[in-house]
């Protein structure tokens, strides 16, 4: 069956582009069209659509995508514009589209991205989560990886995890993988990208989780820009309803421009000697001093021993901050990760699954 | 106090830099017990914290200071002709084991501030000292390189225990000399060698292509003691295994010849009196 179209755009040659290409489709039929989102949302209804290309380029018929959801709920809608604009995507997603597309666009394009943006999951922006260390040895990878896998498993919806750890980065040994194109050569392309061409750049580790890898030498991270990656890490959130990012360990350009487009961040740590405390509080501080970002920043710390609540009360009192999140310790861990055999997770029943899974439990009932 | 200050030849320090590729491995402990060990020997010693951001050799030696290598580059800025680096040292004591610290910044955001090329001037300065010791952290990043290429000695230090941190030895290796930093410049250094684990020594050296230049035995109790005591493991754990491979690894740097107990002399132990000796004038 056909989807019944309504195009709304302002430009006089790409509507005409857009209806010519569509009607050459069979698996399309434009219902109307329409030069402005006033004139359309209340005709519209007439037509029972079930698919809406919206101009979005122009800022009022961007603006008017939460009115078309409201009266609309069961259809498609799709945000066009000429150029990838990822500020607008992001405005477009959170206004209720399933995504953005290109045009002037081919059929076959069109229906591609349907098919992507339905797998993606809930039609709301993408949650950007960044694991944020100190100094690393942290368990901070461990930990994103986990998170990514439960987090899949319990919503459906697809999870990307970013290896940004651009250096030094381990997903790729923890999976098993040996990818072909890694987060430096997307950074690199990212201008020229689309979600469509974007999304081979993973690699699946699991049903709706994939990974953009790290490289495999350390100076492919001087060819990253700060702004590139904040790119990257922005259009994954098109093709993904979740965004895992491992960063770097420390402050520095990259962590912390991510961290500016998070919505949450676990500041990680692993108490060896007893000084990570220390560098968690100067951690929490420096992200504290930083009052203009609307993002939450959260405690994690791993491989806790004691694992009692009187330890999370000696740490947070010493930190001087909660303790959002403890994990505890798993022998078996090491020789898993060692094996690359993450993905299969561990059993279910181990307390360090078990606190992940509440870890993956509160970040989906926070929604976005 | 041993110094070589009294050549004719004009001398510059001994600037060994203690680096990894691998997080949380032991770089502190490492660079603390060196400066302490050839402190011991009666050298003129300096033990840079460049770890600017989480760096940790005031918190090992249970010291604070204000001092810090960010007061120091405001005030290179500031007077370049009235700077003295000196004035931005803390002196670290215990028995007759003296050496100076340059600690790194206090402050997250002044970490942040800091200059490589101001740092390296700041490092030129110390050659006053016979050795300077470069407490680095585990990232290719300009400072780290720009102090590798002064450094006489890379300690390059692993711990083999899990597959990444050797995927990321092996990688940093390779870098390194991707980098034309010349082999005879790179001492391996395999801390915790003796740990259990699940990687023999052997196929790590086999992979590297180069056998290990020291390896360090674990001894997880006495890092503790040290740690808990504020001390370097001399006197905190004088009789461990570690403390003594600690010893046999300064020597290599100071040309000891033969292993007698540690002695403060209060002169002629310099490194040209310790040749001398050995040639036998």
């Amino acid at each position: 069956m056909a989807y019944r179209v309504i195009v709304i755009e302002d430009n006089q040659d790409l509507m005409e582009d857009m209806v010519m290409t569509l009607r050459r489709s069979p698996d399309f039929e434009v219902s109307s069209t329409y030069k402005t989102a006033n004139a359309a949302i209340g005709p519209a209804a007439m037509f029972n659509p079930n698919l809406f290309l919206i101009n979005i380029d122009n800022e009022e018929t961007l603006n008017a995508l939460p009115a078309f959801v409201d009266m609309f709920p069961g259809a498609y809608i799709l945000g066009t514009m000429i150029q990838w604009d990822p500020l607008k995507a992001q405005e477009a997603l959170e206004g209720g589209a399933m995504g953005c597309i290109l045009k002037p666009f081919s059929a076959k394009e069109v229906l591609e991205y349907l098919q992507l943006y339905s797998m993606r999951g809930k039609r709301k922006p993408a949650k950007l989560i960044s694991f944020f260390s100190p100094k690393g040895r942290s368990g901070r990878t461990t930990l994103a990886a986990l998170l990514a896998l439960l987090i899949g498993e319990k919503t459906k919806e697809r999870v990307a995890l970013i290896d940004a750890d651009l250096q030094f980065g381990d997903l790729p040994i923890f999976f098993d993988l040996d990818p072909k194109r890694t987060v430096v050569d997307a950074t690199q392309d990212v201008k020229l990208l689309t979600p469509m061409t974007f999304a081979p750049y993973f690699s699946e580790i699991k049903k709706g989780v994939s990974l953009l890898s790290s490289p495999d030498r350390p100076e492919y991270a001087e060819l990253v820009s700060p702004e590139n990656l904040v790119e990257v890490v922005m259009m994954t959130g098109n093709i993904f309803r979740y965004v895992l990012i491992d960063l770097p360990a420390g402050f520095n350009p990259l962590s912390l421009n991510v961290c500016r487009i998070s919505d949450l961040v676990f500041v990680t740590t692993m108490i060896n000697s007893g000084f990570e405390i220390k560098h968690v509080k100067k951690t929490m501080e420096m992200f504290e001093a930083q009052k203009d970002l609307k993002r939450s920043v959260k405690t994690v710390f791993t491989r806790v021993n004691p694992f009692t609540e009187e330890e999370r009360l000696k740490i947070s009192l010493n930190l001087g901050y909660p303790v959002d999140v403890m994990i505890p310790n798993e022998y078996r861990m090491i020789s898993i990760a060692n094996s690359g055999r993450l993905s299969q997770g561990l059993p279910a029943d181990t307390l360090l699954m078990k606190s992940i899974s509440d870890m993956a439990d509160k970040v989906i009932a926070e929604g976005r | 106090m041993a110094t070589m200050a009294q050549s004719s030849i004009q001398k510059t320090s001994v600037i060994i830099s203690v680096f990894s590729t691998s997080p949380g491995i032991g770089k502190t402990i490492v660079a603390i017990n060196l400066a302490a060990g050839l402190a011991n020997e009666g050298y003129k010693v300096c033990l840079a914290d460049l770890d600017l951001q989480f760096g940790d050799v005031l918190n090992y030696l249970k010291l604070t200071s204000t001092n810090t290598i960010a007061g120091a580059q405001r005030a290179l800025l500031d007077n370049p002709e009235g700077f003295r680096i000196n004035d931005f040292l803390i002196e670290y004591s215990q028995g007759n084991v003296n050496f100076s610290i340059l600690p790194a910044p206090l402050y997250i955001y002044d970490a942040y501030q800091t200059d490589v090329q101001i740092l390296t001037n700041i490092i030129h300065r110390m050659d006053y000292f016979d050795f300077v010791i470069l407490d680095l952290n585990s990232m290719f990043s300009s400072l780290n390189l720009a102090m590798l290429d002064i450094s006489t000695i890379i300690n390059y230090i692993g711990v083999i225990d899990f597959l990444p941190a050797l995927k990321n030895y092996k990688i940093g290796y390779d870098t390194l000399l991707r980098f034309e930093y010349e082999e005879s410049k790179i001492r391996l250094i395999e801390n915790r060698a003796d740990s259990q684990k699940l990687i023999n020594g052997k196929d790590v050296e086999r992979l590297l292509g180069e056998p290990f230049y020291h390896k360090l035995p674990n001894d997880f109790p006495a890092v503790n003691k040290s740690i808990n005591a504020g001390q370097p493991l001399m006197f905190a754990a004088p009789n461990s295994r570690l403390t003594e491979s600690f010893y046999d690894l300064v020597g290599n740097y100071t040309q000891r010849q033969s292993k007698v107990a540690p002695e403060i002399k209060t002169e002629g132990r310099g490194f040209f009196s310790t040749i001398k000796r050995f040639l036998g004038f």
